[in-house]
């Protein structure tokens, strides 16, 4: 017989789970997006620094 | 400025691998070995994970704090990127803990919240560091470290009332069992069970850190390079 309480434990592990990794994965999208930002950040900086010199 | 960090992984492989390792170990432990309580029957295995996220949330605080009262001090930035990985990861871990603990308490209690002193301090914790976060990005750049860390450190301090909170008051929470007198006390699959899930999450706890703080640091790379570039502009303006 299926414990009635097991639905509580499920939804219990699923969303502690669910949140960490969630989180996880939030931050490492946020990584690759100022990843992507700083590289274009500095390329920027170095053509101005080009054009400063010309 | 990045070339440090740039190319290292932010979680060490051996850490990887044995929170990983440590999971499955737990999950076994939790699912599989350790016997079902006899008065709450299966739902009382949310403990495995409600305490121990706790235990990660109050070390959070911890670090979070120390790091913004070494920041104070020093004025070093990277303590105040270290401050702001550990604070977001209270909030991550204490939603957890109070998410847990609601979920565990409608079957048993009946209700899913009461205002009791350690549902209210945890409460309050939690509130804190949902300021912090939101303090943060509104905080002028100058100032902000400071701003962040008095926060923080407020934060911290409500750590050991929400520990005391079922020692010095009567509360629906039960009492503690660990350290709590002669009444306390856990059968020893639980507290292995217990002791083994903390050592997880601490590990857990510990990769979410890193790869926090390494966003923090690129965050602050990004920030200077802007500024950097803006005064170029204003400077070939002239």
């Amino acid at each position: 017989m299926v414990d009635p309480n097991l639905s509580w434990l499920f939804w219990g592990y699923a969303a502690g789970w669910l949140l960490i990794f969630g989180y996880l994965f939030w931050i490492a999208q946020k990584e690759r997006t100022l990843r992507k930002k700083v590289s274009e950040l500095r390329d920027a900086m170095e053509e101005r620094w080009k054009q400063k010199k010309a | 400025m990045l070339s440090e960090f740039d190319d290292r992984p932010a979680i060490p492989l051996w850490l990887l691998a044995a929170a990983a390792l440590t999971m499955m170990v737990h999950l076994y432990l939790i699912f599989m070995w350790v016997p079902t309580e006899a008065t709450m029957g299966i739902v009382q295995r949310l403990f495995y994970f409600h305490v121990p996220a706790a235990v990660a949330q109050f070390t959070a605080c911890f670090v979070g704090g120390i790091a913004a009262i070494l920041y104070l001090v020093k004025r070093d930035p990277r303590y105040d990127d270290l401050s702001l990985a550990a604070n977001e990861t209270v909030l991550v871990f204490g939603l957890v803990n109070v998410g847990l603990g609601m979920l565990w308490a409608k079957p048993i209690w009946g209700i899913w919240w009461t205002w009791d002193p350690r549902l209210t301090s945890s409460f309050l914790l939690l509130f804190l560091y949902g300021a912090y976060l939101v303090i943060r990005p509104a905080a002028p750049v100058e100032s902000r470290g400071v701003i962040c860390a008095v926060v923080c450190i407020l934060g911290m301090a409500d750590v050991p009332l929400v520990y005391l909170s079922n020692r010095l008051f009567r509360t629906q929470h039960p009492s503690p069992v660990l350290g709590g007198g002669p009444d306390s006390g856990l059968a020893q699959p639980i507290a292995a069970t217990l002791f083994f899930g903390m050592f997880t999450i601490m590990l857990l706890w510990w990769c979410v850190l890193l790869v926090r703080r390494r966003v923090a640091r690129l965050e602050r790379a990004a920030e200077d390079l802007t500024r950097r570039s803006h005064e170029l502009e204003d400077l070939r303006s002239y």
